[in-house]
């Protein structure tokens, strides 16, 4: 049930999103980056009154953001899917080499926090690596980090614990 | 449907559970301890006893439990001895936050364990530990932000040791809105308590992009001392309002005022919603939980568009042209005049382009030329990274002045001596104190204020239902209008030099530049229209201007300003005006106007006031 809401709610923020994404439906995992929030006329006034518009209501738990979750749950009950909605602000600090999406990328993907600041340095060095194109989704923004990962002697280990 | 299901269970399991029988007398003592109340969100009804501010049938488990605290409370302990095969419908489960508290308050051992599982799911999931109050400052260009937001992040164990907040939750309460209504209807209704209001958990990531992006606020975070206990608590009784609705008016039982009450659940001995009987501004509820000693620390976000402006600020004209430039066409990225500027200056300007860029790009669908160019951007600043921002944080927005405001002025028009008693409900003109406003935004709701002139003689001078102006400066890369509204009722000049008190609603829009570091120049074209006794119609439509300075000085807030109507009728209205503010504490001030008003009906007429104000609450 909650799922379902879940759902909607997503739907109603990534119409684009490929219908049978990985993920589930309406999981905005098959998103391309820089997917474009829509300033509706709905959202104008839902944040005049700071409302909530559509179904979403309760829409949420274990930050799958709307993806089912078949897949292991990875860091502290947040799945991978978690990051779906900060896949520009990843962009840019991976781009820049530091910043708080690219830390929370780090936690998700369990680095410890010995290895974050390597971490940060290598996938800074392979950017154009994991952000291959403008229209990657986060699905392959994941696995291209996976790769990168697997190349480095220090955080080859994080690639396999999926 | 629980309700029936809960009592049909109770019916049938009467035999195997048996719920303690209560003595009345305790019941009534439990049921009116301010954590049942806080817990049912009663208040005191007009004519005495109680009524809930949640309007939904499913929230209770007694017949008239939105009236009777005490017989909710007795279904309740009923409800909480059904059969444990009910499962998640059981209200152990359904109301986990009542459970806890009922069992450790009636020393209930010999209760049914129930599994709840969504519950349970949904609790570890979020698995709460610590929370912050978040409030979205107001954006400029948007002076109806001003009246601002409030909702609750709730962090896990880890968040802050792994600076994660990006991962936590928000609790948001709002206006639950079903379908697409039509939009001024639904602003209409909106304000008129035509909408229901609805708890919402999402992640919190959503919420910061939806201000700090989508609408350009800055946002303040402020972590609160509560205890994992405590947050979890608050958590608890959060799921209890799962899809339920409550009576929602923008002005009081809004965002703020529910929010202080989960501040309750979670801390009883907090005593947050008392303070406000009239209405709850959100900037005023942060100043409550301020006080109240509830605050650890505070963060400041600044939106993108405050971060865009502060890459932007050391640039020289040249270079922002070439941000202009790139971000139009990244093969720009290559021609000499950019590869000419030193390294540490191509870093600048690139990473201005794509965060201009983005701008751009906010509110809009997914456009691939735009993201191919963006992308190119990220790719050079990828080679070329800048330096971290630094951004000052500005004041804090609850150390600005209170907004309910008392005015007392002394002046003469022409040569007659008055006194002027005003109030306003709300919130900050363009004079008013300016610490942790920004310069150039205002809006005034209710402002009422009367005249006696010399000789008893007493009028009213205005009445304003609503003044907003926004004033916000125009620069290389980002070019916003500047507007204004206002409409009520005001003297102006008429036949016989008379103040003749009219019914009015105006606009404008036009545009404002940086003059000075602290000094704005505004012009704005405006059109009106009037209900005057003196014309001959009963509708006179104008047109006109509206322009001046805005200088902040060391004293306080300059405005120097022209005015001028032009009415199809014949009339010609204008007026020059001057305002200096005094600050003479954060909630006192002291303001001289002077004006000198021109009209085809009257003499020109000279007016001089030196005014108190006082911002009360």
């Amino acid at each position: 049930m909650k799922r379902i809401l879940l759902g909607t709610l997503f739907a109603a923020v990534s119409i684009n999103a490929m219908a049978e994404a990985p993920g589930g439906p309406n999981c905005g995992w098959g998103n391309l980056l820089f997917e474009g929030q829509r300033g509706t006329p709905a959202h104008f006034l839902a944040s005049t009154t700071n409302g909530t518009s559509g179904n979403a209501t309760f829409g949420m738990t274990s930050g799958t953001n709307g993806c089912s979750t078949k897949a292991a749950l990875t860091y502290g009950g947040k799945s991978w899917f978690a990051m779906n909605g900060m896949m520009n602000e990843l962009s840019e600090d991976m781009a820049q080499g530091q910043g708080e999406a690219l830390t929370t990328y780090a936690v998700v993907l369990g680095v410890a926090p010995e290895d974050r600041a390597h971490f940060a340095a290598v996938t800074h060095e392979h950017f154009q690596q994991i952000f291959s194109s403008a229209d990657v989704t986060a699905e392959t923004v994941h696995s291209n980090t996976l790769a990168v990962l697997k190349s480095d002697p220090q955080l080859a280990k994080y690639a396999t614990e999926a | 449907m629980l309700k029936r299901l809960a009592s049909l269970a109770l019916i049938v399991s009467a035999p195997l559970h048996a719920a303690p029988q209560l003595d009345l007398a305790r019941v009534q003592q439990l049921a009116a301890t301010p954590y049942w109340i806080a817990l049912g969100h009663y208040e005191t009804a007009k004519l005495g006893g109680w009524r809930s501010y949640v309007d939904d049938p499913r929230f209770f488990l007694a017949e008239d439990g939105a009236h009777h605290p005490d017989q909710e409370l007795q279904a309740t302990v009923a409800a909480l001895y059904a059969p444990a095969s009910l499962g998640d419908k059981h209200a152990q489960c359904v109301f986990p936050a009542r459970t806890r508290w009922l069992r450790e308050q009636l020393a209930l051992t010999d209760l049914p364990s129930p599994a709840c599982q969504e519950f349970d799911t949904w609790y570890k999931s979020i698995d709460p530990h610590s929370a912050a109050l978040i409030f979205p400052a107001a954006y400029l260009n948007s002076p109806s932000s001003m009246f601002g937001h409030t909702l609750l992040r709730i962090d896990q164990s880890n968040t802050r040791r792994d600076d994660t907040t990006l991962l936590s939750y928000a609790i948001n309460f709002g206006a639950y809105i079903e379908g697409s209504d039509n939009s001024i209807l639904y602003a209409w209704k909106g304000l008129m308590g035509g909408y229901p209001g609805l708890f919402a958990m999402m992640p919190y990531q959503e919420k910061l992009s939806e201000y700090r992006s989508l609408e350009n606020r800055d946002l303040w975070e402020y972590q609160l001392d509560l205890t994992p206990e405590e947050t979890g608590r608050m958590v608890e009784h959060v799921w209890e309002l799962k899809q339920i609705k409550f009576d929602y008016f923008f002005f009081d039982e809004n965002c703020s005022y529910r929010l202080l009450e989960l501040l309750q659940v979670a801390r009883p001995s907090l005593d947050l919603t008392s303070q406000f009987p009239l209405t709850a501004i959100p900037t005023d509820t942060v100043k409550a939980v301020k006080q109240s000693g509830l605050v650890a620390d505070v963060r400041y976000r600044p939106s993108r568009e405050r971060e865009l402006l502060a890459r932007a600020e050391p640039l020289d004209h040249v270079e922002k042209q070439q941000v202009l430039a790139i971000s139009a066409d990244t093969a720009q990225l290559q021609s000499p005049s950019f590869t000419a500027l030193p390294r540490d200056r191509q870093a600048l300007v690139q990473d201005a382009a794509y965060r201009l860029e983005r701008y751009r790009a906010n509110g809009q669908e997914r456009d691939p030329a735009q993201a191919g160019r963006s992308y190119e951007l990220l790719r050079a600043i990828n080679r070329n990274p800048p330096p971290p921002l630094q951004i000052e944080r500005p004041g804090l927005p609850e150390d600005g002045h209170q907004s309910r405001t008392w005015q007392l002025g002394v002046g003469t028009r022409e040569d007659r001596a008055y006194a002027e008693y005003g109030l306003r409900m709300a919130y900050h003109d363009l004079n008013d104190n300016m610490d942790s406003f920004p310069l150039g935004a205002q809006i005034e709701i209710l402002q009422l204020k009367l005249r006696q002139y010399e000789g008893n003689d007493w009028q009213v001078q205005r009445l304003d239902l609503a003044t907003i102006r926004s004033l916000t400066p125009r620069n290389e890369l980002l070019k916003p209008w500047s507007w204004q509204v206002a409409g009520g009722l005001e003297r102006v000049p008429g036949k016989h030099d008379d103040e003749v008190l009219v019914s009015h609603v105006n606009g404008g829009a036009g545009g404002t530049w940086q003059l000075g570091d602290d000094l704005l120049g505004f012009a704005l074209g405006t059109v009106r229209v009037e209900h005057h006794n003196d014309f001959a119609e009963l509708i006179s439509p104008a047109a006109g201007f509206n322009g001046g300075l805005l200088w902040r000085n060391p004293l306080g807030n300059l405005t120097l300003e022209a005015k001028g109507d032009f009415f199809t009728n014949g009339e010609v209205r204008r007026s020059v005006s001057l305002n200096q503010q005094w600050e003479i504490s954060r909630d006192l001030g002291l303001r001289l106007s002077a004006s000198r008003q021109f009209s085809h009906l009257a003499t020109a007429q000279n007016e001089v006031m030196l005014e108190l104000k006082w911002y009360q609450y």
